[in-house]
């Protein structure tokens, strides 16, 4: 009974160590683990697999650094799908904040490929396989604007160049000519996107959310409104899976690490529950 | 007429907000899209600005009347004027004239957000996960039917997204996500027609001056 008691009244600075220590340890000693594949991130794979060759695929990075590692892993395996198929691709950001973590993202996937390219054709080269328009506040102006003509919206892209002059926005000029956009986000820009932008000029719209805000997003899936759908860092471990067992990528997979991390948190959150409830009962029935 | 007015362009502007999404006509969307390209993106800046103003004005003023916490103000101000100057004469990557490296000591914007901005967002996101672990142990119990389905639900959940989840049981995670698809979409369904009313109902008021709260000034 003493144990109980004891257990039932741990102090709170314990439990943040045994969590720390339990985050922490699997962070240090990674394994990757193998997950399934669920249907959104199938759907998500398949439909940026079946963008043609004559549109793009447009990525809104709109995670900060609180949800950076959680969202990350997502940018980057699509990233790696893009560049790998050679899928046009444009970048951009509806805040400010995540400016500087998709140049992070784009930086690192452009340097795996430039790093193993041997010509001038194997590079990926900016202007020619992908742009990265900036941000343009507010919200509202990409969101409807693009409909009408995405060059008038970010006249000049993220590096100061006219977005006209670059050569692979020569036959983009809406969203007629987008095979998808995906969103990465923290909060509800997915939604925003089927809001305005789908729901007056068609694009098909993907999104990669965190777990906590899953719930928002999942009405939308069903409906078909998002032809895919990541969520949280198993979402993007999916993703992930796909990536190095269809297009053969062998590069370091941060979210399947991270699950290890994410497990033991889950059961330890557990077990600490389960605690609280025995003590909750046992004191009940004295 | 200081109410008058801001209530008049109120009303104008939400009806102009409206109409492009009934009348197709190239005319009224050209119009909508002049409106949104150059007219929103001009106020929008203004607003930046304002907002800026107005913020420094407030951490100004409690450094100067002393209020609780006024040292945390001294910290936002010279953190403003310093990324500010970077920014503005030095570019985000260090491609202006301002230098921004001494030695091997860099301190472009980019610099800047990488080293600081995210760890200090991360850092402070990640004490969520131990506050959470220490709340659910204090509070979250089975003390009725609800609180327990609700805990059930809860760890079907987080074992059944976990790779773990599909070791205990392949049907573990089918089970977690048909929690999402259809109990949660039902609901979530509900709030959503509940919340697009609601919006509805407000931006109505508010364009018809009904709702004048946002004009400030109290009584």
């Amino acid at each position: 009974m003493k144990l109980l008691d004891y257990l039932t009244k741990l102090d709170r600075r314990v439990i943040y160590l045994i969590l720390a220590i339990v985050v922490i340890l699997p962070l240090v000693f990674p394994s990757t683990q193998k997950v399934r594949v669920m249907t959104p991130v199938q759907r998500l794979f398949n439909t940026v697999e079946m963008i043609p060759d004559e549109k793009i695929l447009i990525i809104d990075f709109d995670y900060d650094p609180q949800t950076q590692p959680e969202l990350e892993p997502m940018a980057i395996a699509l990233l790696r799908h893009a560049f790998k198929r050679r899928i046009k691709m444009a970048a951009l950001s509806l805040y400010v904040q995540p400016l500087g973590l998709a140049k992070l993202a784009m930086d690192q996937v452009i340097e795996e490929f430039n790093s193993e390219a041997t010509t001038t054709a194997d590079s990926i080269i900016y202007g020619k396989d992908y742009v990265f328009l900036g941000w343009q506040p507010p919200p509202i102006i990409p969101l409807l604007g693009m409909g009408i003509s995405i060059s008038d919206v970010y006249k000049t892209d993220y590096y100061g160049y006219k977005t006209d002059s670059l050569p692979m926005m020569k036959n983009v000029k809406n969203f007629n000519d987008v095979g998808l956009l995906i969103s990465i986000s923290g909060a509800s820009a997915p939604l925003w996107w089927i809001t305005y932008s789908q729901t007056k000029y068609g694009v098909a719209v993907g999104a990669g959310v965190t777990a906590v805000s899953a719930s928002d997003f999942y009405a939308y899936f069903q409906t078909g409104q998002f032809s895919g759908l990541m969520i949280g860092m198993k979402g993007g471990a999916e993703y992930e899976e796909l990536i190095e067992t269809e297009l053969k990528i062998q590069q370091r997979r941060k979210a399947s690490e991270a699950l290890g991390s994410l497990t033991a948190a889950h059961i330890t959150i557990i077990i600490f529950i389960i605690i609280g409830n025995v003590g909750y009962f046992v004191r009940r029935r004295k | 007429m200081k109410k008058k007015f801001p209530l008049l362009l109120v009303l104008i502007l939400g009806i102009i907000g409206i109409i492009p999404y009934y009348l197709p006509h190239s005319a009224v969307q050209n119009a909508d899209n002049f409106l949104r390209n150059d007219f929103l993106r001009i106020i929008s800046t203004f607003a930046i600005v304002l907002g800026l103003g107005s913020l420094m004005k407030v951490h100004y003023d409690k450094i100067r009347r002393h209020r609780a916490n006024f040292q945390y103000s001294y910290v936002l101000i010279i953190s403003f004027a310093i990324t500010s100057i970077i920014g503005l004469f030095g570019g985000v990557e260090g491609d202006l004239f301002l230098p921004t490296r001494i030695g091997s000591f860099q301190f472009d914007l980019q610099t800047l957000y990488t080293n600081i901005i995210v760890p200090l967002g991360s850092t402070m996101f990640a004490l969520l996960a131990f506050f959470m672990a220490s709340a659910s142990y204090r509070a979250f119990r089975a003390r009725s039917l609800e609180s327990s389905l609700l805990l059930g639900a809860a760890f079907i959940i987080m074992i059944g997204v976990l790779p773990l989840g599909d070791k205990i049981s392949p049907h573990l995670p089918s089970f977690a996500q048909w929690i999402m698809d259809i109990p949660n979409v039902a609901s979530k369904r509900g709030i959503s027609f509940g919340i697009a009313l609601g919006a509805v109902a407000t931006s109505l008021k508010i364009i018809l001056g009904i709702e004048r709260s946002w004009l400030g000034g109290g009584k």
